[in-house]
């Protein structure tokens, strides 16, 4: 056998061909690995998101990688794919083939052999199973181009036996289970590869859309492909199914290998070891301390949704924290708050008194604001001018005298835009002319404007640079000053650990722990949010 | 009110997302684009639309072919009388665009209420004011039914109201027999229609009371500026606190009546009750000088004083190529060429706009 190493002919970077036969030089007498990246660096303007990373997965096995919000994973996943381009110097090999990785394009890629599964599965549920592998692989026609349906049916029985996926090629592939859908996505990546050893497929969160139930009916059906020699290449942050399943696991933090676990090494704790590392310091507000024992809000056994039995109070002047994973209910926990989301069973009360909000409206006029996770499609309106944007929750605050107070609905947002750090040209600027983290503090200012009791923020700081989030912060401390009280939800555990006077973790639905300084720091975060039964702290 | 607010109609086959764009997904924020244009092309955009309607008005003044008939009192008074009931009809449908919604059934809802109207007076001896009323609240109710099935049920508005638009037509035929109702009309009314006032048209004065009407309650009320704001991102409206389901039930509820009024107004024009009048062809003419107007006096916004101004650089350039003797197929083309310029136009102001080109 030969180490990959030597097949690199100075910066060669031609894919396909067929492999050299053994060559001279071994110095290493292992299998060579199906899938190996060697150097790999990533420079963005102002950051490094990967540096030096090297990982081999060994062919027919499973090889998780992990890693927190900001590691790399996605951008690693994207450099694999051809999508982006690595800094000078990184390879990847498929097994013999090795290609430089600084100008890698997507053609190149599948020429190597890798395949991908995004993780909201692809599929046209209204289409059949044989169309939806037709579509990854063109329609074979015949001379007037029409769809040659007879062939197409053989083909897509050969590839539903050797997948093992109960279904006919008519089935409409939105009668399958999620699992099976799933499956259906992976025959379509996999389909025109010629045996399971020549490639490798890449998965990218391929359960994070699942049920529970439905997730162990993938796992068992990735285990078969691997045992029938396909390696897999697995991204996941549910720590559970990575233990047990993968027989090997890479976890990235701060764009570098943290560790590669073989076998029985990978445990949870290992894991979360790896992930959390140690904490880093970075350049936050400092939060004052006026935090009283009064409760503005008190959650007790909400449920709904995802959320179970969730119970918590927010006192008045604090900042408190909700570290939780994706899925994990948060988003819907402060819709909930809103009166955007219904919920089951449980109560919220406001200031000692049980509320129930029928609509959003209600909440507004009890007080409380909401700044939505996705500020493009739940927050912003484009085409609106920035004063527009700013008075969009107190429009009736303009309506005198039966019009519309325009004069000074814009000089109150001239005053606005100095006030909350906004960067823009005048109040008429539209929105969508604004950066990212301007519009942000534009939505987060139309909510304090109303002067609010509680401020619900989703994930204030998303695609926003880090000048902006610390005048966001900045903008949150300001409020939290004159009484408002803040609930945080944010994937960005430091920065939870920097804002926030206390923190509850959310896992599974439910909140699972509770912090206070000194113990918010990341790392026990990242731990409490991977772990999903109940701590005491 | 929980989770069930309305989500676009979706389109078919649109749940599956395109393998490779979920990678490709750019990592840069949208991109700061310098907002406002130099401030002479600022103003370009703003009056092309009347520079255009200037020049077209010049241009038939004095082509020969049509310099005896074009610039003739009786011509111009004409055209500015008869074009009011299109411009209504175009005001009609800018309440429910402004939120992002189509009526489509404005032209027939005006021809439904225009044999309506002529009946009631000519076969049920009704008073005028109640033969004016009626018809306008029967608009108000097809919007209500129409504004109830797309806000609140989450049916495709261009679908529901070309559909009902269709049944009205049927209805029409039912009612009328297929013969226009032209005894019994009361003379108050056609006077109305075909008198003047200082040397213009009365139609003209309506188009511009009900003009001013929708411009305040698109400009200066709490109202206009919630259906902008639906218009420009419903679930953010949704989630600054406005009911989204009742403002957008309402607009077609406007639309309407307005319908209904430019019916009455037909038949004040026209002295009869005709089965012919009133189609979703004057609703695709109203269409065009809703989208034309969006690329005008505020570009990239559907606004009132725009739609007006296209209405008649409409009506003035079909006038003018008839009377140089160009059959009567120019209309359509005409009209249709608008809609589609305009759509295309104001598409690409949007875009320019909101920065998603």
């Amino acid at each position: 056998m030969t180490d990959p190493g030597d097949q690199l002919g100075a910066g060669d970077a031609a894919s396909g061909g067929t492999p050299p036969p053994d060559a001279d030089s071994s110095t290493d007498s292992g299998p060579v690995d199906a899938l190996r990246v060697e150097h790999l660096s990533k420079t963005f303007p102002g950051t490094r998101a990967l540096r030096d990373v090297t990982f081999g997965a060994a062919p027919g096995q499973i090889h998780a990688l992990l890693g927190g919000n900001g590691s790399g994973k996605s951008t690693l996943i994207k450099i694999l794919a051809g999508v982006q381009h690595a800094d000078p110097g990184g390879t990847i090999a498929v097994r013999y083939h090795r290609i430089a990785a600084e100008r890698t394009t997507p053609e190149e890629a599948r020429d190597l052999g890798l395949r991908f599964v995004h993780q909201n599965p692809a599929v046209f549920p209204a289409l059949t199973v044989s169309e939806n592998l037709a579509i990854g692989n063109g329609f074979e026609t015949g001379p007037m181009g029409t769809i040659k349906w007879r062939a197409m049916r053989h083909r897509t029985q050969a590839l539903l036996d050797r997948f093992e996926i109960p279904a006919q090629p008519s089935t409409l592939v939105r009668s399958l289970r999620p699992a099976e859908q799933a499956m259906v996505a992976i025959a379509r990546a996999l389909q025109d590869q010629e045996g399971e050893q020549s490639g490798v497929l890449v998965l990218d969160e391929p359960t994070a859309s699942l049920p529970a139930a439905e997730v162990d009916h993938l796992l068992s059906a990735l285990r078969r492909y691997a045992e029938a020699g396909q390696t897999i290449l697995f991204v996941s942050h549910r720590l559970d199914e990575v233990v047990g399943f993968a027989d090997q696991a890479t976890v990235l933090r701060d764009g570098q290998v943290a560790g590669t676990l073989a076998g029985d090494e990978i445990t949870e704790n290992r894991l979360i070891e790896l992930i959390a590392g140690r904490a880093l310091d970075r350049l936050f507000p400092d939060m004052p301390e006026v935090v009283s024992d009064e409760h503005v809000i008190e959650v007790s056994h909400l449920s709904g949704g995802p959320l179970r039995d969730v119970s918590f109070g927010l006192r008045r002047g604090e900042v408190l924290g909700i570290a939780g994973l994706l899925g994990s209910g948060r988003s819907e926990l402060l819709k909930m708050l809103f009166g955007a989301y219904g919920h089951k069973g449980g109560t919220i009360s406001l200031e000692g008194k049980p509320v129930r909000f029928r609509d959003i409206g209600d909440a507004m006029d009890a007080g409380i604001a909401y700044v939505p996770e996705d500020r493009g499609t739940e927050a912003s309106f484009p085409a609106m001018s920035v004063s527009d944007n700013l008075s969009a929750a107190i429009i009736p605050n303009y309506w005198k005298g039966l019009r519309l107070r325009d004069r000074r609905a814009r000089a109150d947002a001239r005053s606005a835009i100095d006030q909350f750090f906004i960067k823009a040209s005048s109040e008429q600027q539209r929105m969508a002319t604004l950066s990212g983290g301007n519009q942000q503090k534009v939505i987060i200012a139309r909510w304090l404007r109303r002067e609010p009791k509680v401020l619900l923020l989703d994930e204030p700081t998303q695609g926003v640079d880090v000048n902006a989030r610390a005048e966001i912060y900045a903008l949150v401390r300001n409020a939290v000053a004159e009484g408002c009280s803040v609930l945080v939800v944010t994937s960005d555990f430091e920065e939870l650990s920097h804002v926030c006077d206390r923190v509850i973790v959310l896992a599974g639905g439910t909140v699972t722990a509770e912090l206070r300084p000194p113990d918010i720091e990341p790392a026990r975060l990242t731990e409490l949010a991977y772990r999903t039964k109940e701590v005491a702290s | 009110m929980t989770a069930s607010e309305p989500t676009p109609p979706p389109l078919p086959n649109d749940e599956g997302a395109p393998t490779s764009t979920a990678l490709a997904e750019s990592t840069e924020p949208a991109a700061t684009r310098s907002g406002e244009s130099q401030p002479v092309m600022a103003f370009i955009e703003k009056y092309a639309l009347v520079m255009l309607f200037a020049v077209v008005f010049i241009f038939f003044c004095f082509w020969s072919k049509t310099s005896a008939t074009f610039p003739t009192k009786a011509n111009i008074t004409n055209v500015l009388g008869d074009q009011a009931v299109i411009g209504i009809l175009a005001l009609a449908i800018l309440i429910p665009l402004v939120c992002g919604e189509f009526d489509f059934s404005v032209g027939p809802v005006a021809g439904l209420t225009q044999v309506l109207c002529a009946g009631f007076m000519s076969r049920l001896g009704f008073p005028l004011f109640l033969a004016i009323l009626v018809p306008v609240l029967i608009g108000m109710v097809i919007g209500l039914s129409n504004g109830n099935t797309v806000a609140r049920v989450g049916v495709n508005s261009l679908i529901v109201t070309l559909g009902v638009g269709t049944v009205l037509a049927g209805v029409v035929q039912w009612y009328t027999d297929g013969q226009s109702i032209i005894t019994g009309i009361s003379p108050t009314l056609t006077r109305l229609g075909s008198g003047d006032w200082f040397g213009l048209p009365r139609t003209l004065y309506i188009l511009l009371i009900v003009a001013a009407l929708v411009y305040y309650l698109l400009e200066h009320t709490p109202y206009g500026r919630y259906l902008h704001s639906i218009g420009s991102n419903r679930e953010a409206a949704r989630l600054v606190g406005l009911p989204v389901e009742r403002l957008v039930l309402i607009s077609f509820m406007l639309s309407g009546a307005l319908a209904g009024f430019a019916g009455v107004l037909l038949v004040a024009r026209n002295g009869s009750g005709s089965p012919l009048v009133g189609t979703v062809i004057d609703t695709l003419q109203a269409l065009a000088a809703a989208y034309l107007g969006a690329t005008a006096i505020k570009p990239g916004r559907f606004n009132v004083v725009g739609t007006i101004v296209a209405i008649y650089f409409l009506a003035f350039s079909v006038t003018g190529l008839t009377l140089a003797g160009v059959s009567n197929w120019i209309n359509d083309v005409f009209n249709g060429a608008a809609l589609f310029i305009a759509v295309l136009v104001s598409t690409i102001i949007g875009r320019r706009r909101t920065g998603t080109i």
